[in-house]
């Protein structure tokens, strides 16, 4: 391949990568794939890409014109494996962009307690009222807190998509988000068992807003909050479908 | 014959591909392919995941590479860096402190620090050590575990795994051995007359060498983000997790998973957290050392950079001695 059609390729290739990502921050679909805390890098990445192709396209200097002649350019990636780098690109357009839902919680199974950040999360907990409290707080709670007194009885407002386990007895569901800690790669589903007379007319994977007052319940050994539901309202799906930790 | 060779090897591989597809179609029940078609949006979300949270740290990683290229005497590296094979390992291992990369970014950057003149155990020290032995690693690991047991032992396990396969290394003295036949990464060739370049020209050429190593690296980020999005979608990660109980069985799973995930090592501490409460402190922290060092993407790169009998012992190695590190702490601190 000429230097100078190989170069265009890889700019062009570069550019549509730039651009992928780009569009992905713009139409705030970035979140579905990687955790809020990473969009400096990915904005950096754009730039460097942006510079990346702005070098391979600009006009080489006659210093080292001389070499744009012979055809040894054994730096060259065979082109059908630089197509390879449009992959993600072409991925992105096939499939329309889709945040984790209930269809994945069937690979990645859900958790009802989450050990997941350690020691001060608990602390934090007490700081927002109750029905500010989201899913990861109150599993939270249950998990980190000695003693759930204080908690019990106080009215939880969640929202989060509904999801249904075999262990879970009827008139149940759970109400499930996924925790993201840096990817879509590491993502799990958590979920709070909701007690609610028309829990079973429910449709699966719907998202719902949940208010409640919260109990203690055992499931599967492990102590967890209940919530039993006065209100069960669908809602749209949420912007930010995930939870960050 | 090589023409004929280069014809006919996609077209066999689409033959084969067609009849495999044919006979699956064939053989299997239909509910197996609307399963398989329902999750692949998952797939899609997973590989797009991994591929954007870990393209930035490449890029950083290329352009590091290329910086090196164009800024670093081959000199400095004869003068400042220690002759001894165990003080060049050590050299190498905390040499991670001054390029804050991960396992991304540190395969093309090594392989530019061999061609300079970087010695073999230092080198090798460097690409296992460095992907924790870095600024940033090391504040994500204080972050999700606190300034601790696990990050002392996370950078004491690194450091002694990378010295010692730095070590055994050193009977190598040259790197042409252990290294891919090397392409010359940019063909704007050096004449004398061209050597006294301004600054600007200098960062456009580092630039042109990151942009290539871009494209030969990013294809193996590519190809493994799709393997671990994979795995992941189609091998419930609930069975894995499910037999990882008892001191030898739960270290081999968190080696497993830490292969399979691929996670980058600058966010890895934040993933192994959700592992603390059903796994133990042994198989956790062999999570974290061994990950940095292996997994499926950084294993496809070391195969386009080094021969194979070193990609084996850069695999065995940090396997065995994080394998022994798990159980060592599984058996003493139950």
């Amino acid at each position: 391949m000429p230097t100078r059609l190989y170069r265009l390729y890889q700019g062009l290739t570069l550019i549509a990568l730039c651009l992928f990502l780009a569009g992905k921050v713009i139409s705030g679909k970035l979140t579905w794939y990687i955790n809020l805390r990473f969009l400096p890098l990915t904005l950096l990445g754009i730039v460097l890409l942006a510079i990346m192709a702005q070098v391979v396209f600009r006009k080489p200097r006659s210093t080292d014109a001389h070499d744009h002649d012979h055809d040894h350019n054994h730096a060259q990636t065979p082109p059908g494996n630089l197509a390879i780098l449009l992959i993600p690109v072409i991925i992105g357009v096939l499939f329309p962009a889709r945040p984790l839902d209930s269809t994945a919680i069937d690979s990645k199974g859900v958790n009802v307690s989450a050990p997941l950040i350690g020691e001060n999360a608990a602390t934090r907990e007490l700081e927002v009222t109750a029905d500010q409290r989201n899913i990861l707080d109150w599993i939270r709670i249950f998990n980190y807190e000695e003693d759930l007194s204080p908690y019990l009885g106080q009215t939880a407002k969640v929202t989060g998509f509904i999801y249904r386990t075999d262990d879970l007895p009827e008139g149940q569901f759970l109400v499930s988000r996924f925790v993201i800690s840096c990817c879509a790669a590491d993502g799990f589903a958590i979920g709070i068992p909701v007690q609610w007379d028309g829990a079973d007319a429910l449709e699966e994977n719907a998202w719902v807003q949940v208010e409640g007052p919260v109990d203690a319940a055992e499931l599967d050994g492990l102590k967890v909050p209940l919530i039993l539901a006065d209100k069960v309202e669908s809602i749209r799906e949420p912007e930010q479908p995930y939870l960050f930790p | 014959m090589q023409a004929s060779q280069k014809i006919s090897r996609p077209l066999v591989i689409v033959i084969a591909l067609g009849t495999l597809a044919v006979l699956l179609f064939n053989l299997l029940p239909l509910s197996v392919f609307i399963s398989l078609g329902q999750r692949l949006p998952v797939f899609a979300t997973v590989f797009l995941g991994i591929f954007i949270e870990a393209v930035p740290y490449l890029l950083l990683g290329t352009l590091a590479s290329g910086l090196v290229e164009v800024f670093l005497d081959r000199k400095w590296m004869t003068r400042f860096m220690p002759r001894g094979n165990l003080t060049s390992a050590l050299a190498g291992a905390v040499l991670g402190l001054a390029f804050p990369v991960c396992e991304c970014g540190v395969i093309p950057l090594t392989r530019r620090l061999f061609q300079k003149g970087l010695p073999i155990p230092a080198g090798v020290a460097f690409l296992l050590a460095a992907p924790v032995f870095n600024p940033i690693v090391i504040f994500s690991t204080a972050s999700a575990f606190g300034w601790g047991e696990m990050l002392g032992w996370r950078l004491a396990v690194t450091l002694g795994i990378a010295v010692v396969t730095g070590l055994v290394f050193s009977v190598e003295k040259d790197a042409g051995n252990i290294l891919k036949p090397l392409m010359p990464v940019v063909h704007v060739h050096l004449h004398e007359e061209e050597s006294v370049q301004s600054f600007a020209e200098k960062i456009r050429r580092a630039f042109l060498v990151s942009v290539d190593e871009f494209f030969e690296m990013g294809r193996y980020l590519v190809i493994g983000a799709m393997l671990a999005a994979g795995m992941q979608t189609f091998i419930p990660q609930g069975t894995l997790l499910a037999i990882g109980n008892g001191p030898l069985l739960s270290v081999l799973v968190m080696l497993a998973l830490a292969f399979i995930l691929s996670i980058c090592s600058t966010v890895d501490a934040f993933v192994a957290l959700g592992f603390v409460g059903s796994f133990s402190f042994g198989a956790v922290l062999s999570f974290l050392t061994f990950g940095p060092m292996v997994d499926i993407k950084s294993l496809l790169m070391y195969r386009q950079v080094f021969r194979n009998r070193a990609v084996g012992y850069l695999v065995l190695l940090p396997l065995l001695m994080s394998l022994l590190a798990g159980l060592t702490f599984n058996y003493l601190f139950p």
